[in-house]
């Protein structure tokens, strides 16, 4: 039975003739202030409304004395004004901000595991299980490596080879887990929300089904996120995902990634970093497609010199295991062996499989991802979905926001469209990657005349260190309005440097209010607000062929 | 060569000036308006003391304090004690260092010495690629048109110019300073004594003492301690002595700073200041700016005043202390409207696993009526990169409700900066806290 906010359970008999009520079923009156009571329609506007549930099948309508000398009108009789099939970043968000607005919310969740499938998860959902959080961790102690090597220039000098031991590494990090699990729990406890564990599946527009037990709801949240894709090769059962990458019993001695996008380039740094031999296997020429051509390449770069083997044009074609026990991985340009391990960043898929969304006609996409309008309704009317599962922007600010404004929409009488243009954006390689904004190439397409500001320099550590570590950085200036619609760093500190940045850039900033803008110093960042002469001059003439004209 | 130049005052007299501009000493504001000053085509001449990483009337070099005995050194030797604290860090995640871990002082102040040596010499070649002739020795002005050098050849050269910039810097003495947000500072204190530094406020040095093996302080409190250095760093005074300025009538403060107006200029026509001589904001970005303004307002043809608002800077404490725009005080005194008082007080994650007990403290202050960010403040790691961003946020006028639709980047520790829903309190302009 759902737990209810300041009830009282009361057999009342009521004339719901048309609705056969099973003889368990128990009838609760809610009553609150109405300030917060969504949805509700009250026959006289006095300072409560009532509402009566049954944990049962749905009752309709109904009109009750309440005895107080008012009478209210009882709404279609839900179990819950919310259900959120899904409590990671998006869910949780929503259903706590629902809950602050005066819903009844529950919350399905399945039972937590550091590796997803279609029976676990936990609450946090991937950012806090296997995604944002454990991966910067790992970041965080495989970037000693480099610390150690930079601190000799600095004085340092080790009697023996600092060693690492990656079983510790994982255990403070599931610790951590752990911990942040637990502040999950209490963030919905403390919101009102009912969590309930297990499989959440939709069997109607205000059903949900989980544990052989029916809620229904007003409304239904999806937000099951996704889950990383391994190709279907010959050997495929092989390969791990981030998954299991964040959970190894053992850091890998070899390991070859395959993938080209984030996910794929922070694994790479982090093995590299903690002493593993690294292959990355890219499909086509460059990384990180999507990116700015010149990040693309200065990252990749940067990574070989730290020791990341590159090998472009090259795809997986099967994985074998050989007797001694290590992997050989076939690819179109021939076959390499002794890998311990052999893992797929090659993308991840909205967790869409078997939830009863087609049953229930809510429409999807061709890879699976439920389809929503700006507001986050899919084409089902109480039926709505959030975050990675909608496959929009697929970052945990974005599913707070996609949550929030889910939220203030259906229970805050405010229609609210989640924002999705310049959404900053970081890649924790090493170096690391921020970015916010148009790439050159875009920013050309769209605004024809573009300045390009480009620095490329070595950071003031290195001077010393001797490492041959550099920091990129690129402006990109729509001519016309002198807006700053693009901005990509690469090198230490890029992402907590492109935080400020975004919100400039969001609030329409110009190149002259950057020039304007006094550096702090000594940063890596005052390099932006002193880039005085353009690296070149793009103008798109009258025949729509732009022109690349080399700045003075 | 002399080039012809008109005289100031237009009596009509044209008259030969060796130079258009002659700048006494090459840091950062002394180089930059004399390498912009000449790439507006004026012919211009800059003197510097001879190189040495200790400053004295004597002795300075190209770069000035920035490269050669502030930002620039201070900021590797911040880099090389942060180490010792990453490898604290480390244990807990998984690192284990057996063995001996030395830490070899004369090699890091050998490379620190060769770093600031190169950098130096970067400087010489700014100035002669940029066609500004240099002359190593102490300069004096003798009147509104001439300058004195005594080269460290021996020689003595006096050179006319149409105009003088003083940009001799500063020397470290004993000063007061001014403070920060108070709360910031209680963060700062106590991130110190968290990592390990022994605090004694409220207490002054009384004494100094030679002893066997080092030296021995004794404060107002009673306390004797025994120690090898005893660093003075109470504040730094303006360089004008030995300019001879008071034969030429150049105006100073009380605290020997020299006057100048919102475009630099002294009381005398063709004598100029920037930099900490003036000590107006004495910072290297400031001193570049207020260079880069005079450059342009004598010989770029547009007259262009330094703009003192909202002016970001740093404090390279470990961890870090970074602020722009006003401090929470300032806030509440320079603001008629209400002032809203956003804090955040969180573990950095680093920490969640290092151990390490230090807290990352973020604030914001926000106009109650107009929702203008009025200043913003971080102690933590990272918090100067972070906030270079927020500094070009104030500039085009942000608002909270701006920085509140931005969305972070995460996981971060600057996404915090677009995160604070809630206000911490609630300050009248007669600084009655209200609680929200």
């Amino acid at each position: 039975m759902a737990a209810t906010r300041s009830a009282f359970a009361a057999p009342l008999s009521s004339p719901t003739s048309s609705l056969r009520r099973p003889p368990h079923a128990l009838r609760l009156i809610t009553i609150f202030p109405s300030a917060r009571a969504p949805n509700l329609r009250a026959s006289s506007p006095d300072s409560f409304h009532v509402f009566s549930r049954f944990i049962g099948p749905r009752a309709s309508y109904a009109s009750v004395d309440t005895g107080n000398g008012s009478s209210v009108s009882i709404d279609e009789e839900f179990d819950f004004d919310l259900i959120t099939i899904g409590a990671g970043s998006g869910g949780v968000r929503a259903s706590r901000f629902a809950a602050n607005l005066g819903a009844k919310v529950g919350v399905i969740e399945l039972p937590f595991s550091t590796i997803s499938s279609d029976q676990t998860g936990g609450l946090g959902g991937t950012c806090v299980i296997r995604g944002c959080v454990p991966k910067k961790l790992l970041v965080y102690g495989s970037k000693f490596t480099h610390d150690f090597e930079e601190s000799r220039g600095f004085g340092w000098s080790f009697e023996s080879e600092p060693k690492h031991d990656w079983a510790t590494l994982i255990a403070q990090k599931n610790a951590e887990l752990r911990r942040l699990l637990g502040v999950y729990k209490n963030i919905l406890t403390n919101a009102g929300v009912t969590i309930i564990e297990g499989r959440g599946k939709v069997v109607d527009k205000h059903t949900v089904e989980v544990n052989g037990k029916k809620y229904t709801a007003k409304h239904i949240l999806v937000a099951v996120g996704g889950r990383a894709v391994v190709p279907d090769i010959p050997g495929r059962e092989l390969a791990i995902t981030s998954d299991e990458a964040l959970d190894l019993p053992s850091q890998p001695e070899k390991i070859a990634i395959v993938g080209a996008g984030y996910i794929a380039l922070e694994f790479a740094g982090i093995f590299n970093g903690l002493g593993s031999e690294v292959h990355v296997f890219v499909r086509g020429n460059k990384i990180l497609r999507g990116y700015d051509e010149e990040i693309r390449d200065f990252l990749a770069d940067q990574m070989t010199l730290r020791g990341i083997n590159f090998h472009f044009e090259e795809s997986p074609l099967s994985i074998e295991k050989s007797s001694d026990g290590h992997l050989s991985l076939k690819t179109n340009k021939g076959t390499l062996h002794g890998f311990s391990h052999v893992m797929f960043g090659t993308g991840r898929k909205p967790n869409t499989k078997n939830l009863g969304l087609e049953e229930a006609g809510v429409a999807l996409d061709e890879i699976g991802a439920i389809v929503v309008d700006d507001y986050s309704k899919t084409n089902v009317d109480s039926i709505w979905a959030v975050g990675d599962v909608t496959n929009r922007v697929n970052l945990t600010p974005v599913a707070l926001m996609e949550g929030g404004s889910f939220a203030k929409t259906v229970f805050g009488g405010q229609d609210t469209k989640p924002d999705h243009v310049n959404v900053a954006t970081a890649i924790f390689s090493q170096p690391p990657v921020g970015s916010v904004g148009l790439t050159e190439d875009e920013a050309i397409d769209e605004y024809g005349d573009v300045d390009v500001y480009t620095t490329n320099f070595r950071p003031m550590k290195a001077t010393l260190s001797g490492l041959p570590d550099r920091t990129f950085m690129k402006i990109v200036v729509d001519v016309k309005t002198d807006k700053v619609i693009g901005v990509h760093l690469c090198g230490d500190d890029s992402p907590e440097i492109t935080q400020g940045l975004s919100i400039a850039v969001n609030a329409g900033v110009t190149k002259s209010q950057f020039d304007s803008t006094v550096g702090i110093h000594p940063t890596a960042a005052e390099e932006l607000v002193t880039m005085r002469t353009p690296t070149r001059k793009i103008r798109k003439k009258d025949t729509k062929v732009p022109e690349a004209v080399v700045g003075s | 060569m002399a080039r012809k130049m008109l005289v100031d005052g237009g009596d009509g007299m044209e008259v030969e000036f060796d130079y258009d501009l002659f700048t006494i000493g090459a840091g950062s504001g002394g180089v930059r308006a004399s390498r912009m000053s000449a790439g507006h085509g004026a012919k211009v001449a800059i003197c510097e003391l001879p190189f040495h990483p200790i400053s004295s009337e004597k002795l300075g070099g190209c770069g000035g304090t920035c490269v050669i005995r502030g930002c620039v050194p201070k900021k590797i030797l911040v880099y090389g004690s942060s180490f010792h604290g990453e490898f604290e860090d480390s244990k807990n995640f998984g690192w284990d260092m057996p063995g001996e871990i030395t830490f070899d002082w004369k090699r890091l102040i050998e490379n620190k010495t060769k770093e600031i040596t190169r950098l130096n010499g970067v400087y010489k070649r700014i100035l002669a690629n940029a066609g500004v002739t240099l002359f190593e020795g102490a300069g004096k002005i003798i009147d509104p048109h001439t300058v004195e050098v005594h080269l460290t050849t021996g020689e003595i050269k006096r050179f006319t110019t149409k105009h003088i910039l003083i940009a001799t810097g500063s020397s470290a003495v004993l000063l007061d300073i001014p403070g920060f947000d108070d709360e910031m500072r209680g963060v700062v204190a106590k991130n110190l004594e968290g990592r390990g530094v022994n605090l004694h406020p409220s207490t002054n040095i009384i004494k100094i003492e030679k002893i066997e093996g080092g030296l021995k302080v004794y404060s107002d409190r009673g306390e004797e301690i025994e120690t090898d250095v005893v660093l003075m760093a109470v504040g730094r005074k303006p360089n004008t002595t030995g300019l001879n300025l008071n034969a030429v009538g150049v105006e100073l403060h009380k605290d020997g700073a020299i006057k100048v107006d919102e475009y630099s200029q002294t009381n005398i026509p063709s004598i100029w200041a920037v930099g900490d001589v003036t000590n107006r904001i004495n910072l290297t970005p400031v001193a570049l700016m207020e260079g880069t303004c005079l450059a342009k307002t004598l010989f770029g043809g547009e007259k262009i005043k330094p703009d003192y608002e909202n002016v970001p800077c740093a404090v390279f404490s470990i961890p870090p202390l970074s602020v722009v725009g006003l401090s929470e005080q300032e806030a509440v005194s320079q603001t008629e409207n209400d002032i809203l008082v956003f804090t955040s007080s969180f573990t950095p994650m680093k920490n969640t696993i290092s151990g390490r007990q230090e807290k990352t403290v973020m604030k914001l202050i926000v106009d109650a009526k107009t929702d203008k960010v009025l200043g913003a403040a971080m102690c933590g790691p990272d918090a100067p990169e972070i906030m270079q961003g927020i500094a070009v946020a104030l500039k085009c006028n942000a608002t909270k409700a701006q920085l509140d639709s931005t969305v972070g980047i995460h996981p971060s520790a600057a996404e915090e900066f677009v995160t604070m829903r809630t206000a911490t309190r609630r300050v009248t302009p007669d600084g009655q806290v209200i609680k929200v």
